[in-house]
């Protein structure tokens, strides 16, 4: 690599990932320098004495809520994946038609309701909004994974089985490679989701973004509401445009 | 070689190959010919095992093909088929160097290898090897399936309607280009094809088969002049056979060497066929032809009369 090429590459890295960094730039100037902005919040809570969510800092509430979706996603993730390429293998096919029915049950069960049930068994807490991330971030995953999967033109398998692959290899090097892109939309759509639902969890205990939010309905304050839901906004974009960039940059090989 | 003996294969109550023999020698191309749905697919995927025959007995150099692992036999097998099947997310060097990589080959050899068969299938590789198969042609894509098939170098390939999705130019390019690679490797090949002519210029040996049985094999000649029955016949093209084995027949073969009078001004080449040739008479509205080699030196001449077989007169 010449001397020349080094910062003219980093320049393009920079550059493509724009969209990315400047959501993450305004997450953290916000998570960080939130008072600053009282005048405005005051401009538009103009009833209440205190305008800026202070209970916990953003910093410490931004870090629960990213910890609960990721835990959530990552297990979302590896029970989704498996599953569909469980029933995608010979000897699971005829589960497949039930899982792609619990997977859609899982997202038409309202997360209140998840939050509901799971409390009395699994008490207040982080657990509970876990369970109810990890059934409703499901469904996009297993769906975009079968797609993914069964989407992959049947003579490469047929080439693939024909050469002498063996599943595994099949399954590693041909399969997963060429459904990854869709998979991989899968779990956007899912994280992207989640990190909205993953504020219901402010209601059974664990707190995150969720608590200022849910703590501005119940006192009335519109300048809480807003600084949480700000919050989750920007975390959502700056994850979904890292999700884009990275599809894109798959796409190019 | 690979044999067949008394090979039966049923999916459920249908009955797709019904108890075919068959025996392809080594070096040998054996092209099976039939109509859609006739067995011959089923009877080459069974050869490697993507089916397994219900009844019967495969055998390659005399084992029974079940004797081996699935995998082990398969790496030892070419595979072509009609789409190719290339892998999209992987360049045209990756793809070609599968089996290797499958039998775990040094990557000195495998570069080695591949390099030498993008040569042997004219892929230049300073334009091929870090392509994508969506950026290829379709004769390019093909060319990279066969080079593919044969990077192991196996003994057998199997090619199931490998030209069915080119275009004739490039589809007879491809079929010239397959008899030259033949005749340099002489590799045991299985080749379906439900194109009669394709399986005439190719094959040593042609099948033809219906509903799951062979209703004759033999030369390409030896169907041609005896046509077993009417759907053999058909098959052939009726009465446009004699036009397909004029095709199979070169001038050299037929003409009359250096004769005495060489007065014919309409030319035509020793190795053209007999079909070309008549075809030349036709135009040039000529019953006499002298025949000429490379350098353009007559060295014979055929007659209308010869040409058709009827050497009586002269």
């Amino acid at each position: 690599m010449n001397e020349r090429g080094v910062p003219r590459r980093a320049n393009r890295a920079v550059h493509r990932w724009r969209l990315p960094l400047t959501w993450l730039a305004l997450l953290l100037v916000l998570t960080v320098g939130m008072a600053e902005l009282e005048g405005v919040f005051r401009w538009i809570e103009t009833d209440s004495r205190q305008v800026i969510y202070d209970r916990a800092d953003f910093v410490t509430l931004l870090g629960r809520h990213l910890l609960v979706v990721m835990v959530a996603s990552l297990l979302a993730t590896l029970v989704g994946v498996s599953a569909a390429i469980a029933v995608t293998r010979r000897a699971g096919r005829d589960f497949l038609p039930l899982v792609a029915q619990i997977a859609s049950m899982g997202q038409t069960f309202p997360p209140v309701a998840v939050l509901a049930l799971a409390v009395p068994v699994l008490g207040f807490g982080t657990l509970p909004i876990i369970v109810a991330l990890l059934l409703y971030g499901l469904l996009p995953i297993v769906r975009n994974t079968l797609a993914g999967l069964q989407g992959i033109d049947s003579s490469i398998l047929e080439a693939a089985r024909g050469m002498g692959m063996s599943r595994g290899q099949v399954l590693r090097q041909v399969e997963l490679p060429l459904a990854a892109p869709v998979i991989v939309a899968g779990i956007r759509t899912s994280v992207t989701v989640n990190i909205a639902t993953a504020a219901l969890g402010a209601t059974v205990g664990a707190s995150n973004l969720g608590d200022p939010i849910i703590s501005g309905i119940v006192n009335g304050n519109t300048a809480y509401i807003l600084q949480g839901a700000l919050m989750i906004g920007l975390l959502a974009l700056t994850v979904d445009s890292t999700f884009e960039r990275l599809a894109l940059r798959r796409a190019r090989r | 070689m690979i044999e067949l003996f008394d090979v039966t294969k049923r999916f459920g109550e249908e009955t797709a190959v019904d108890g075919i023999s068959l025996r392809v020698e080594s070096g040998e191309l054996c092209a099976l010919v039939g109509t859609s749905g006739c067995g011959k697919s089923t009877t080459l995927r069974m050869i490697n095992r993507l089916i397994e025959h219900s009844e019967g007995e495969i055998h390659i150099d005399g084992q029974p093909i079940r004797r081996f692992e699935e995998d082990t036999l398969r790496r030892r097998i070419g595979y072509v088929i009609q789409s190719t099947g290339l892998f999209p997310h992987w360049t045209v060097a990756r793809n070609i160097g599968l089996v290797p990589r499958l039998l775990k080959w040094s990557p000195e050899r495998i570069e080695s290898r591949v390099d030498e068969l993008m040569a042997l299938l004219g892929l230049p590789r300073e334009t091929f090897a870090d392509k994508y198969p969506d950026q290829l042609s379709g004769g390019q894509a093909q060319r990279v399936g066969v080079a593919r098939a044969l990077a192991a170098d196996p003994d057998i390939l199997l090619m199931d309607e490998p030209f069915g999705a080119l275009d004739p130019i490039t589809r007879e390019a491809l079929q010239d280009e397959l008899r030259e690679l033949q005749a340099r490797l002489h590799k045991t090949i299985v080749f379906v094809t439900h194109d009669m002519d394709e399986a005439l210029r190719l094959a040593d040996k042609l099948v033809v088969m219906d509903a799951g049985r062979i209703v004759q094999q033999g030369t390409p000649l030896e169907l041609l002049h005896e046509p077993a029955t009417p759907f053999v016949e058909s098959m052939l093209g009726g009465d446009d056979r004699g036009l397909k084995e004029a095709s199979l027949v070169t001038v050299g073969e037929r003409m009359l060497a250096l004769g005495p009078r060489l007065n014919a001004t309409a030319r035509v080449h020793r190795d053209a066929t007999l079909r070309q040739a008549l075809a030349v008479m036709f135009r040039e509205h000529a019953d006499r032809l002298t025949v000429i080699d490379d350098e353009d030196i007559p060295v014979g001449e055929l007659s209308l009369q010869r040409l058709v077989g009827n050497t009586r007169h002269e």
